[in-house]
């Protein structure tokens, strides 16, 4: 696809060298508008814009496709772009990864969104009082430089997001030239909890996990189809499961407080009350009746009365869910959000991971991973304890230059962290960009990113499906802003400030990236000539390797597991606030992008704005419908929210999704909505020290205002001319075997 | 389809039904979405936006019901009087459904939306004069009218984010209706392809946006007249016969266990979409 | 307008419309409609290469300086691939030219020159600009007229841009309005060459269904060729 000398041409200055990516006028091929009127023929007025040169396969009107990695999310889905006269329109995904096979999710289709958003940051920018200055490339790094060597090494610290790949080599290779030691890796909605009790229950932190084989999948929480690790991913073994192992259809049970994307796609949804998961779990080992020892011992007390009890989960299901588990194997139980978000989470992730070792599900349905042979590409595992010690630290007053790349703490730290006073204390503060968020609006220099369309890099997901890979981003087009630079490039010249002998042969991170990639020519399976191994790894976009498998440890951990009690409801504060993570908005870092924003949560269908969710019985208690806009308050603080009722969620919990309530980045985020992090309690979980996000009380009052809900669902209940149109039946009443 | 020829033929296109007389040679068009693959993600409204040009309305637009989304999914509730929704939800794509006898096609008074020789129910922007007749038409609601002039309307376009539009999709201004085309563009490049070469469109060589964006392979789209392709394998399998406003397999005495159905397939517009219905466990 | 207003006012016009389209529909031919001359960056002279080469042909516009007869779609080389036509890429002019010393110092050739040395596209204007919702399919044709039938490419080209080999700068001849389109895809016209469809080809007889909606029958011309109309499909076009 590519040819080597276009590739080759790349690390120069001038534009021209890759003219296929870049603009070309909308003439010829117009984008405008139609209508009535707009018909008249205007020979001679609209200028047509040519190629100076060209490359044969670069024909006008046709679309050339490259493939890259989409940078959305952690799950490093494979894209390929569509670019049409230098313009990239719309992204696939890559039918050649293991990980999305050819799909990508609306998330992953809205990146478009992100390279083309009218608020990205053009310019370095220098706090100047209240605005900030452009600047150009050089004065930034001069600051830096000089900023630096007023610091010690401990004096310098680092906040990233999840970062993999070569990237990360020379971040890690900068952050050790400063003598620093300080690199805190923050992902605000991250599986911490769900890799320290893999670890401890299958001996590695992220098996494979294979919903395809399974006949039963429980899943605790766990919202593999929308949020959770590799969504795209598990929503194909997903559908290979509907379809069936053996012919039979395999079945979902969701256990969970407040109704997920998953939850809504089970056959059975459990609504538990919030915190009692691993309670439910020994019940189901202990109505299993199949546990022998230890195990036996510790579920012994956890009878079907107890548990329903404790959990809210009626007898005859918990029958039904041993029932099915014992008759259709393998099975497969997963832990998601309902471990992760308490006090006692890893004591939760024991308990539900005890069922599948009890099932005999290891080894079957959970199995050992692949890991690239690199372990300085693979990725760093976020967490949100990181951003505790960081903020203790920053208001300690321990660090004078903080580096933040591209995360928004400010945004995503609970307000009782109060961390931008804490970034205060930091002297110096850069912020590595794509928006004028929360947190660069703080920092004293802020550089402007590429967008991932613009940029190189290599990135290495945590979770890899059938083989190992490395996944190659390349540009897609022409930088649309003069003034943006790779997060590659400005390492690049950071790390050539301490060590310029080292990196001295390479004029930018591309050289770089592609000599780091030739020197393991052959432990990336090339051989040959050094073009053709460079430009058959471009174009594929994907570098797939024999990855070496980790192993699985049999034995089940139930030393130490002892679960709480459920408590009673506190008086003052009645209700538990589950801050719910939502397949378009994440921790809210794409809410500026408006297909997003437009696009209607699956379950309650609003769009552009906040909810919280009651259950129709909690609300016909306190007397609110639809609309009302209820005082959520918590010990934190409190936010007005408008009410949906909604019939998913637990009767003492409410939800407020993730992701809206920006007080900057950008004009589709600005202003819409409430963020649930503005009153989280900042409690943690025991062993982990991550932020147990279901942990905060809340009580909800009326302030007398109502509005109109925006949203997608009509008024008529969910029918259409008075009749159902989604029809389902029940499985004895259809004949899958038939079917094509 | 000239006025003329609409105006001496009024007639016959009036009570025109193509199936009579078997034209769907060599295309016929039509889709099948499997409910139970379905898991509501969103990933092809999101697609749709992005090939077919949708302007976002923002928040104000879209409390008016005047959202813009071709392809919309919807969500229900089995409302049974249960405490909890303890079976999930239900989620149902709905975009125009391509019908056979289109309900929107008679009351057009220009002749703006007429239907194609391969079995699309087309929409021609040129032509619409904005009456809204169609729309009022439609059983499934899925016209979508442009109240505003889009491109010229704030933050709905604005520098750089224009980029993106799809020069193969015109962008509509004010007055007119648009719809779900079954991604019209790229039927007829793969059509014109295929012509060139003296051949007809192979399955799997063109795929609607909705359908490749889609992470459980919940829609299948292609070409009915095709036993090669998936479409009609799946029509097939399922009974379920295009130019028939009651299946045989509904009258049968004790039903069917096959879950093929198309929505409001009595009122007769023969639509070219084919849901199958969602599958419950019945053990739990 | 009231808004009450506005619904017999429209179909008011629409009759209008109707009436006037019914008068003008048999005046449809290919009758030449001159454009615009439009002021090009460059004046290209298209007589100098697409013209014929021999000086005596009546055609010719310049007697004295023949054209070099080269194919239209040597240099308009994406028609054939492409939906639009698009335009040469700068690379094309010049990778003759700097082989041509003797034309070297002529005042357009110098303007060519500038323009390649600053690496900068020439900013030609539009000749034949359709509106915007219309996406006429320049490779369909193209395949159709010349590869399938074997007609003369200057010819071809002909039916839509008249005789820009006669021309400097191009200029339009025809109307290219949607009338003018439709009256060429009204008449009957050879489906392939020689009569014969390909090996499992797609049945072309058939693509004037819509014009009468009834089935249409087999038409042959006075040699025995099957004949049919173009299509006459709004979408092919208006997408």
């Amino acid at each position: 696809m590519i040819d080597s000398e276009s590739t080759k041409n790349l690390s120069g200055q001038a534009f021209d060298r890759r003219d296929f990516l870049k603009v070309l006028g909308f003439g010829g091929t117009a984008v405008a508008l139609s209508g009535c009127g707009n018909t008249s023929i205007e020979d001679g007025k609209e200028t047509v814009v040519s190629y100076v040169e060209a490359k044969d396969y670069v024909i006008p009107g046709v679309a050339v496709y490259f493939n890259s990695t989409c940078a959305q999310c952690d799950a490093g889905c494979s894209i390929t772009g569509k670019i049409r006269e230098g313009r990239v329109l719309k992204l696939e995904g890559n039918p050649e990864s293991s990980i999305n096979r050819g799909k990508l999710c609306g998330l992953g289709q809205a990146s478009v969104q992100h390279h083309y958003n009218p608020d990205r940051v053009r310019e370095p920018l220098l706090r100047n009082g209240d605005k900030g200055q452009a600047i150009s490339w050089e004065k930034a790094y001069e600051l830096i430089n000089e900023k630096l060597q007023g610091a010690k090494g401990e004096e310098v610290a680092f906040i990233t997001g999840d970062v993999s790949g070569h990237q990360k080599v020379l971040l890690t290779n900068y952050i050790d030239s400063l003598g620093s030691k300080n690199h805190f890796v923050y992902e605000a909605v991250a599986p911490a909890v769900v890799r320290a009790g893999n670890l401890k229950s299958y001996g590695v932190e992220m098996p494979r996990y294979r919903i395809d084989k399974a006949k039963v999948v429980l899943s605790f929480g766990a919202d593999f189809l929308g949020t959770w690790i590799s969504p795209v991913h598990f929503a194909q073994q997903y559908a290979a499961f509907r379809k069936g192992v053996d012919g039979q259809r395999g079945v979902l049970i969701q256990a969970e407080s407040k109704m997920t994307l998953t939850g809504a796609n089970a056959d059975r949804w459990l609504a538990v009350r919030p915190g009692t998961e691993g309670i439910l779990a020994l019940g189901i080992i202990n109505a299993l009746g199949i546990a022998t020892g230890d195990v036996a011992e510790l579920v012994k007390d956890y009878d079907r009365a107890r548990v329903s009890r404790d959990t809210g989960v009626e007898p005859s299901n918990i029958d039904k869910i041993a029932a099915i588990l014992r008759l259709r194997s393998p099975s497969l139980i997963l832990a998601g959000s309902a471990a992760e978000g308490y006090v006692h989470g890893m004591q939760n992730a024991d308990a539900i991971n005890l069922l599948n070792h009890v099932l005999g599900n290891v080894g079957k349905t959970i199995e050992a991973p692949v890991s690239v042979p690199f372990p300085q590409l693979t990725q760093t595992k976020g967490n949100t304890a990181s951003l505790k010690k960081l903020n203790d630290d920053l208001a300690a007053g321990k660090y004078k230059v903080l580096f933040n790349i591209a995360t928004n703490p400010v945004y995503t730290a609970p307000a009782s962290y109060k961390y931008g006073d804490s970034m205060a204390k930091a002297g110096f503060k850069v912020a590595f960009a794509h928006y004028l968020d929360e947190t660069a609006l703080q920092a004293d220099l802020v550089l402007p990113l590429d967008s991932e369309m613009e940029d190189w890099g290599t990135h290495v997901p945590e979770y890899l499906a059938d083989t190992a890979q490395i996944n190659i981003q390349q540009p897609l087009m022409e930088r649309l802003h003069a003034n943006t630079r790779g997060m590659g490039d400005i390492l690049l010249t950071l790390v050539k400030q301490r060590k310029p002998e080292e990196y001295k042969a390479f004029d930018d991170y591309y050289g770089y990236l592609r000599y780091a990639m030739l020197q393991n020519k052959a432990a990336l399976g090339g051989s040959g000539d050094d073009d053709v191994f460079w430009n058959d790894t471009l174009s594929k976009g994907i570098v797939k390797l024999s990855g070496a498998s980790g192993a699985l440890s049999a034995k089940a951990a139930v030393e130490g597991l002892k679960l709480p009690q459920p408590e009673e409801a506190d008086k003052q504060y009645p209700l538990r606030l589950i801050p719910s993570v939502t397949s378009n908005l994440r921790d809210g870092r794409h809410t500026n992008q408006p297909w997003i924003q437009e696009s209607p949560d699956p379950l309650t269908t609003i769009v552009w704005d906040s909810w919280v969710e009651v259950h129709p019985k909690k609300a016909l208690e306190l007397g609110i419908v639809e609309g009302d806009i209820v005082k959520v308050t918590s010990k934190t603080g409190s936010v007005n929210v408008q009410v949906y009722v909604f019939p998913g969620i637990h009767p003492e919990a409410v939800s407020i999704p993730m992701g809206r309530g920006h007080e900057a980045m950008g004009r589709y985020a600005k202003g819409y909505g409430v963020n649930p992090f503005g009153i989280m309690d900042a409690v943690f979980e025991g062993s982990t020290g991550e932020l147990a996000m279901h942990e905060t009380r809340v009580n909800i009052a009326k302030t007398g205002q109502r509005v109109i809900v925006v949203k997608d669902e009509g008024p008529a209940g969910g029918k259409q001319m008075g009749r159902r149109v989604a029809l389902s039946r029940s499985t004895d009443q259809v004949d899958l075997s038939k079917e094509v | 389809m000239s006025v003329t020829n609409l105006l001496n033929n009024w007639a016959a296109v009036r009570h025109f039904h193509p199936i009579d007389d078997k034209p769907h040679d060599p295309y016929k068009w039509a889709m099948a979405i499997d409910l139970d693959a379905c898991i509501g993600c969103n990933a092809c409204a999101v697609a749709c936006y992005a090939e077919n040009n949708l302007p976002v309305v923002g928040r104000e637009k879209f409390q008016h019901g005047q959202a813009m989304h071709w392809m919309r999914i919807e969500r229900y509730w089995n409302e049974d009087s249960r405490e909890f929704p303890d079976q999930g939800a239900e989620f149902l794509p709905m975009m125009c459904q391509q019908c056979e006898a289109a309900p929107c096609e008679t009351v057009c008074p220009v002749g703006a939306t007429n239907h194609t020789q391969d079995g699309l129910n087309s929409q021609i922007y040129n032509r619409c004069i904005g009456s809204r007749y169609c729309s009022a038409n439609c059983p499934y609601k899925v016209r979508y009218f442009n109240w505003y002039d889009y491109p010229t309307t704030d933050n709905v376009w604005p520098a750089e984010m224009n980029y993106q539009l799809n020069p193969d999709v015109t962008v509509r201004g004010k007055g007119v209706m648009e719809k779900c085309t079954f991604c019209v563009q790229r039927l007829r490049a793969a059509e014109v392809t295929a012509k060139g070469e003296g051949r007809i469109v192979r399955e799997g060589e063109v795929q609607t946006a909705c359908q490749q964006s889609c992470p459980t392979n919940a829609i299948s789209f292609g070409n009915l007249v095709d036993p090669e392709s998936r479409v009609y394998k799946q029509w097939k399998a399922q009974q379920v016969d295009l130019a028939k406003d009651e299946q045989e397999k509904d009258k049968r005495e004790g039903g069917t266990d096959l879950r093929g159905y198309r929505i409001f397939e009595d009122l007769r517009p023969y639509p070219s979409v084919m849901y199958l219905e969602r599958v419950r466990e019945s053990a739990v | 307008m009231h808004r009450y207003l506005r619904f017999p006012f429209m179909l008011a016009s629409f009759l209008v419309a109707v009436a006037c389209h019914a008068a003008t529909e048999q005046t449809l031919t290919t009758e030449d409609d001159l454009g615009p001359q439009v002021q090009q960056p460059i004046e290209f002279p298209h007589y100098r290469h697409a013209g014929n080469r021999n000086p005596v042909d009546p055609t010719n516009s310049d007697p004295t300086k023949g054209g070099m007869e080269i194919n239209c779609q040597y240099c308009h080389t994406y028609a054939r691939r492409s939906l639009t036509a698009g335009i040469p890429p700068l690379q094309k002019c010049v990778g003759c030219h700097q082989n041509i010393p003797t034309v070297r110092d002529k005042p357009r050739i110098v303007e060519l020159f500038k323009y390649w040395d600053a690496k900068k596209a020439i900013p030609w204007k539009k000749v034949h600009d359709l509106p915007d919702f219309v996406r006429f399919n320049h490779e369909r044709h193209i395949k159709r007229f010349i590869e399938q039938q074997g007609r003369p490419v200057q010819e071809v080209c002909g039916y839509c841009h008249g005789q820009v080999k006669e021309m400097v700068t191009a200029r339009r001849q025809k109307p290219i309005t949607m009338g003018w389109c439709v009256s060429c895809h009204m008449k009957e016209h050879v489906v392939v060459a020689k009569g014969a469809i390909p090996e499992g080809g797609t049945p072309i007889g058939k693509q004037d269904y819509w014009y009468t909606f009834q089935k249409p029958a087999e038409t042959r011309n006075a040699e025995g060729e099957l004949t049919a109309k173009g299509p006459n499909d709004c979408w092919l076009c208006h997408k």
